[in-house]
């Protein structure tokens, strides 16, 4: 029995073998080629020009707060446009991918999934709302994609992870500033507040809150709407009749016109102070004699002359929107670690920690706390007069 | 309480908008049996035509006001008989339909963006002086006021036009049953393209009267054909009378709902009234 076993065995083994030597000489052929084909790929790389240096931008392009991340995204294309001509990288050029988060979620977390697992980006520049960057942190985390928010000011964020930074203050400056503007040096101890329900709204506002409320000042009304929502007569109408001395009113651009014009159709006198959305020349062409008085907190930026021409040149007009001289920063910020270090999420990360940044347009000084928060905020308070915003001396 | 007057001022600014809308919306669906996504982007084709016509070419207003109101309804007219018909010869299903009518309205809210960019406009520029009136300590402004008659005219033509015309009783016919109505001999195709050529042109107008008011943006036709079909579904959908039914109560609701809690309720409250009538009224206040 056994011999013939073994006999059977052999030559089903024999023609195993046989069918084991056709695939071998496959995989051969395959690998082979693949290993020619690359090495050959490879040899071809080196001899040309090094590749750019890819960084992902993410802002709101389209929909709410387009007006803000399209003139973000000309002064970082004029910082781009300054690092290449003086030569690159270390000779490698940088390369921007311009990606619309349209002021939500959704779309940005798409935008830096495509970032992230397509161009394959280590560091994304963005993005501008709180909304934006609060949907992909854990993304850019969890791939080791370092991100650098020119905009984003949701207390949230200072906790989103290891690799989150911005050079943009934080709203715990924000809303403290304001209550205590809006209390000691306007004298207003009755205040209503009208507030975006997003991130950036809902952020400022809680802060805000806390501290008017310290400083012993009452909040007669407090009012949220729908980001979406244009119609705000009936929070106007509520405000009006709690009878405030102040409005706070956050709002970005698209609800900030309309609201401003009821507001003053249905007769609210009581002075309208706003967050760093309104310094949006926009809103004060539109609104007319509605906007006359109203103020706002800003983050005050040493804007240098050549910074000024040049965005002239770029967009045309004497608009520079609130986040602008921080993303022209942030890139030259990523640029001067890119000098440094390799381009990988990590590096540049730790570098980033190591960062002081000087002579900027957006901020004397820029450095990272251990939360990749930037450290210390300046404010400084605008009033509108005749259409136009003026500081406040 | 003496805040009640300004409320019912509100509600009524809001409802008239939405009354217009449902209007248009109305009309089609009525005819076509299907929910027209397409509907929302007229609004910002007719806001987006004043803008160009009479804010960057400075022609007079009533040019800019009868160019929007026509080529919102030419857009729509195209999109019936470009894409519509075509699927509903081959007797596709409503979903088939709503998900086309959704590509119209995300195709053309794209061009408008890319020919105006994304950012809000007003038309208000174009009135001299919007007078604020005052009625029993109510407040409202000239725009609102004629956004209220324009409502209510509208209502007015559109009962006339499909109670007395032979193109309303044709309408009505359809609605009842289109294959009937072929096999008397209304040219229902006809009838339907001048439907949605009607059902566009109101479309714009509202978006023009919401320009005047608050904005316009390329995104505001999905926000506004919500708060359309919101109404009509309230009213009995399909039903042209229901729906100014459905329009002012979603108004009142939405504007009544957040006087005692804070206002960031209001788009609960109108989706909460609506899920309430699917359940429990799905024919709405009046049935088709």
């Amino acid at each position: 029995m056994e011999p013939e076993t073994q006999t059977q065995g052999t030559e089903s083994n024999g023609s195993s073998v046989a069918k084991t030597a056709v695939w071998l000489v496959l995989l051969i052929i395959v690998v082979g080629g693949l290993i020619f084909y690359g090495s050959k790929k490879s040899g071809e790389e080196e001899a040309a020009p090094k590749e750019p240096i890819k960084i992902g931008f993410i802002g709101p392009l389209t929909g709410d707060a387009a007006n803000m991340g399209q003139n973000a995204q000309a002064a970082v294309a004029i910082a781009v446009a300054e690092v290449n001509t003086a030569g690159g990288i270390n000779g490698r050029m940088l390369e921007v991918i311009y990606e619309d988060g349209k002021c939500n979620g959704k779309d940005a977390a798409n935008a830096a999934n495509k970032l992230i697992n397509i161009d394959k980006v280590p560091v994304i520049l963005g993005g501008a709302c709180s909304g934006e960057t609060s949907a992909f942190t854990g993304a850019a985390e969890q791939a080791k994609v370092t991100v650098l928010s020119y905009c984003s000011s949701a207390p949230t964020i200072t906790q989103a992870g290891d690799y989150i930074f911005r050079n943009y203050p934080s709203d715990l400056y924000q809303g403290a500033f304001g209550a205590d503007y809006i209390y000691t040096t306007l004298g207003k101890k009755k205040v209503a507040i009208l507030y975006v329900k997003s991130d950036w709204g809902v952020g400022i506002k809680d802060v805000f809150l806390e501290k008017y409320k310290a400083l012993g000042g009452t909040i007669v009304a407090e009012e949220g709407y729908e980001q979406t929502a244009r119609d705000l007569r009936t929070n106007l109408t509520k405000i009006k009749s709690a009878n405030p001395e102040a409005v706070y009113f956050l709002g970005y651009t698209e609800a900030s016109i309309p609201g401003l014009k009821q507001a003053k159709e249905l007769g609210l006198k009581a002075i309208l102070f706003g967050g760093d959305a309104w310094d949006d020349s926009k809103i004060w062409t539109e609104v007319g004699e509605a906007g006359e008085g109203a103020m706002y907190s800003v983050v005050s930026a040493p804007l240098n002359d050549k910074f000024k021409t040049d965005m002239k040149a770029k967009v045309g007009s004497d608009e520079i929107a609130v986040c602008t001289p921080t993303a022209y920063d942030a890139l030259k910020i990523l640029a001067s670690v890119l000098g440094k270090v390799e381009a990988t999420g990590e590096a540049i990360k730790n570098e980033l920690y190591r960062t002081v940044y000087t002579g900027g347009v957006s901020a004397a000084e820029v450095k990272f706390d251990a939360n990749g928060d930037m450290v210390g905020a300046n404010y400084a308070v605008k009033t509108v007069k005749t259409g136009k915003a003026e500081v406040v001396q | 309480m003496d805040i009640v007057p300004q409320l019912i001022a509100n509600s009524l600014i809001a409802g008239s908008i939405y009354a217009i809308l449902t209007l248009g919306f109305n009309l089609t669906y009525a005819s076509a049996k299907f929910i027209d996504m397409g509907f929302g982007v007229m609004t910002a084709i007719g806001g987006y035509t004043v803008f160009y016509v009479s804010k960057t070419l400075g022609a007079p207003l009533w040019l800019g006001l009868i160019a929007g109101i026509l080529l919102s309804g030419f857009v729509s007219f195209l999109a019936y008989t470009f894409i519509y018909k075509p699927l509903r010869a081959r007797k596709s299903s409503g979903a088939v339909l709503l998900i086309a009518s959704l590509g119209t309205l995300t195709a053309v809210q794209a061009v408008i963006a890319i020919l105006f960019t994304s950012q809000f406009q007003t038309l208000s520029g174009l009135l001299h002086g919007n007078r604020v009136f005052e009625l029993f300590g109510a407040a409202f402004t000239a725009v609102q006021l004629s956004i209220f008659c324009v409502g209510v005219l509208l209502f007015l033509l559109l009962a006339f036009l499909l109670k007395k015309t032979l193109f309303g009783k044709a309408t009505v016919a359809i609605g009842d049953d289109e294959e009937v109505a072929k096999i008397v001999g209304i040219d229902t195709d006809r009838a339907m393209g001048r439907l949605f050529f009607l059902s566009g042109a109101i479309g714009g107008l509202a978006g023009i009267l919401i320009g005047f008011d608050t904005g316009i943006e390329p995104i505001m036709g999905l926000p506004w054909l919500l708060a359309a079909v919101v109404a009509a579904i309230i009213g009995g959908i399909g039903n042209i009378y229901g729906g100014i039914a459905g329009a002012f109560l979603l108004a009142f609701a939405e504007n009544f709902g957040i006087w005692k809690i804070a206002g960031e309720w209001k788009a609960a409250i109108a989706f909460g009234l609506l899920i309430i009538f699917l359940m429990w009224r799905p024919q709405g206040i009046f049935k088709r």
